[in-house]
């Protein structure tokens, strides 16, 4: 594996296993609560509602016997979503007045993400901490603007591929720049790792493809050529359809596993590498389990798939620790109590349109 | 005794400590630690589930407590409320299932009452130029595709334009306009757009027996353009599909695609009652007879059961999903009964 590169370390001690305790009938309760006060204050309470979520999830992750905990403050997230909202507004309205409109907001929207996407980072970690020990973000604005703008346009100029090493640099702009306290995350999987992860989940939903186009002509006897317009059309759906549903559930689990294993494990902080075993068939149960019964009980089972998809990720994660992990110290800007004025400077910002 | 951990702030080094309470003051002692701290310096996370408890102290140092039941019996004998009101909100199932409860009834009440409102009020709000820019935008998408150029004459086309702009309210009109087209696919139909214009298929101008039954039609269609249905209907699903997009998070980009498309074709039974009553009226008030718009209605009902008739022995699911309205003929029946 590529993470033999690292220092030269002693074997691990022992390895700390990563765990959650949060459940679902538990946050259940906590979302729908919330769900209703966000209606009820017509969206404001949203900001409220996140950091309560995050905190939840957050403080039911442990790590050798304590826990995370998170500090952003609703206020600034309620900025950061107020922003994002006028984005998107603009963004859906300019879409259905005219096309030379949509891409200039779209240019803007494009413009200014990267710089958006840098904040956010920094507010993320920032207010990330871990026993008592405030996580930070270094990424310069820059960078972001190299990793979220230069490299997706160069990758779609080049027909995509350079998606996995767009990828594997935006991994690495995360990966590198983070710090807990005094100590620097690195980052050292290589772009070989996911050239080979992205073209063997495209081979198997070639095969998929394949497969099901035989089948289907098996199954119909050639029938399909003889079909009328309409039906045509049906029949193309419907197989579309399939194997969309298919590779959702057999090569998206598979994509998704390794792709984590190979980040994680490429991830050290310090000295301390850390470790991901999560198995294309594990993920496969809690994906295809939390579609169906999302959709079934009309959405109202999202809190349960949420905790149940967090806790088979940290469930399968693990830090390998090389020295003792009381050593850790605080960094600089938490010494500096600057905390108060630098958050105030950025905000959060829902990303995911 | 209350055991928790403590942290400094300054390292990751966990201590185990005791908490004790005296009037004003909690005590934290052990592992080298020992500390009087005012209550009125501290603060307590909210509960949280069963999440631990945090207590921040001013210098950076907080504890973390695992015993929420000792904590809470802490807190109670300090004079400090033990669990805030949202979390004795989150932390009972009747109180989950009243929100729950709550919860359907917004959405529900918003899809039957609160959305039709508020698309109602912005479509009044929104310029008419915008509008006409969405019909402009929209004729682009599916002209040369779903709409071919009409093969009507020009005089014939003339003809119908002029006797279209004669339909007259009384009460005024937002601006409409009237274009043809051919479309094969569509079949004999006429459809208003959100700016006002209304399409006229060259298939309903040689379905209808006289022209009389196509100004019947057209002014079924400036029924919907007077209450701007199709701005209000755009603006509803628009909205809704916004909200879907916001609630179902990813899966909704697997399940929106399809469905929620053909769902939005038809206009609600209430809209196009509404343009068949207006249409009533127009026409009467333009010296012609409201049971055209029957006579037509029938004739479409017929045509597009024959065309997917003759293309396949039995209609395919995909033309039952798009089928003309099943109470068309509920529809028909009641414009004879109010033309008598």
């Amino acid at each position: 594996m590529d993470t033999q590169v690292l220092a030269p370390v002693q074997p691990p001690q022992r390895e700390h296993r990563f765990s959650f305790t949060g459940t679902g009938a538990e946050y259940f309760r906590i979302w729908i609560v919330n769900l209703v006060l966000t209606i009820l204050t017509l969206g404001i309470f949203s900001a409220w509602a996140k950091v309560r979520r995050l905190q939840y999830f957050y403080r039911n992750t442990h790590l050798a016997d304590s826990s995370f905990d998170y500090h952003g403050s609703p206020i600034a997230i309620l900025k950061g979503r107020i922003i994002g909202f006028v984005l998107f507004a603009a963004y859906s309205v300019a879409a259905q007045i005219s096309p030379l409109l949509w891409l200039c907001v779209l240019l803007l929207i494009g413009g200014i993400m990267p710089y958006l996407l840098a904040t956010s980072f920094r507010f993320r970690f920032y207010n990330s901490s871990y026993r008592g020990l405030r996580f930070g973000f270094s990424g310069s604005v820059k960078g972001a603007y190299g990793v979220f703008l230069g490299l997706p346009i160069a990758t779609l100029f080049t027909a995509y591929l350079l998606a996995p090493f767009t990828h594997h640099r935006i991994k690495a702009y995360q990966h590198n720049n983070t710090r807990f306290g005094q100590a620097s995350f690195g980052f050292t999987a290589t772009e070989g790792s996911f050239y080979r992860a992205y073209i063997f989940a495209f081979l198997q939903f070639l095969g998929l493809m394949i497969l099901l186009g035989v089948g289907a002509y098996l199954v119909s006897k050639g029938k399909i050529a003889h079909l009328h317009g309409e039906n045509k059309i049906l029949a193309f759906v419907l197989g579309a359809y399939a194997l969309m549903i298919l590779s959702m559930l057999l090569v998206l689990p598979y994509f998704i596993s390794r792709i984590q294993n190979l980040i994680w494990n490429g991830t050290h902080i310090g000295g301390n590498r850390f470790s991901s075993t999560m198995t294309a068939k594990g993920l496969a149960w809690i994906l295809v389990g939390n579609f169906v019964l999302t959709i079934v009980t009309l959405g109202f089972y999202k809190p349960f798939a949420a905790v149940r998809l967090a806790r088979y990720h940290l469930q399968n994660m693990a830090l390998l620790p090389t020295g003792d992990m009381n050593e850790f110290i605080a960094g600089e800007q938490q010494q500096a109590g600057a905390a108060g004025m630098e958050t105030a400077a950025f905000f959060d910002i829902d990303v995911g349109f | 005794m209350l055991t928790a951990l403590y942290f400094d702030g300054h390292s990751a080094r966990v201590r185990g400590v005791a908490l004790q309470s005296a009037p004003g003051v909690l005590h934290v002692r052990g592992d080298g630690v020992d500390r009087a701290e005012p209550l009125s310096g501290l603060r307590i996370s909210s509960k949280l589930g069963k999440s631990p408890r945090l207590v921040y102290f001013g210098d950076g140092a907080h504890c973390e407590i695992a015993d929420h039941e000792q904590f809470e019996a802490l807190l109670r004998d300090a004079g400090i409320k033990p669990v805030s009101a949202l979390a004795r909100l989150e932390g009972k199932w009747r109180h989950a299932l009243a929100a729950t409860a709550l919860f359907v009834f917004f959405v529900f009440g918003s899809l039957a009452w609160g959305l039709p409102w508020i698309a109602n009020i912005a479509a009044g709000k929104i310029p008419p130029r915008i509008a006409l820019t969405i019909d402009t935008q929209f004729l682009k998408s599916i002209d040369g595709d779903m709409l071919l150029p009409t093969a009507l004459s020009r005089p014939r086309q003339a003809s119908l334009t002029r006797r279209f702009e004669r339909l007259r309210d009384p009460d005024g009109m937002p601006p409409h306009s009237l274009i043809f087209r051919s479309s094969p696919e569509i079949g004999a139909n006429a459809f208003a757009l959100p700016g006002g214009t209304v399409v006229l298929t060259d298939q309903l101008v040689k379905l209808a027996a006289n022209d009389e039954e196509i100004l019947a039609v057209l002014a079924h269609e400036l029924g919907h353009v007077k209450e701007r249905h199709p701005l209000r209907q755009l603006l509803q699903s628009s909205v809704v599909g916004l909200a879907m997009t916001w609630y179902f998070g990813d899966i909704s980009s697997l399940l929106a695609a399809a469905p929620t498309l053909l769902m939005e074709r038809s206009y609600s039974r209430d809209f196009e009652r509404r343009a068949d009553r207006y249409a009533g009226i127009l026409l009467r008030a333009n010296g012609i007879a409201p049971e055209r718009l029957a006579d037509i209605l029938e004739k479409l009902e017929a045509a597009h059961r024959g065309k997917k008739n003759k293309t396949e022995e039995e209609p395919s699911l995909f033309s039952r999903y798009f089928s003309t309205h099943p109470e068309t003929s509920e529809r028909i029946r009641d414009i004879r009964a109010e033309a008598q």
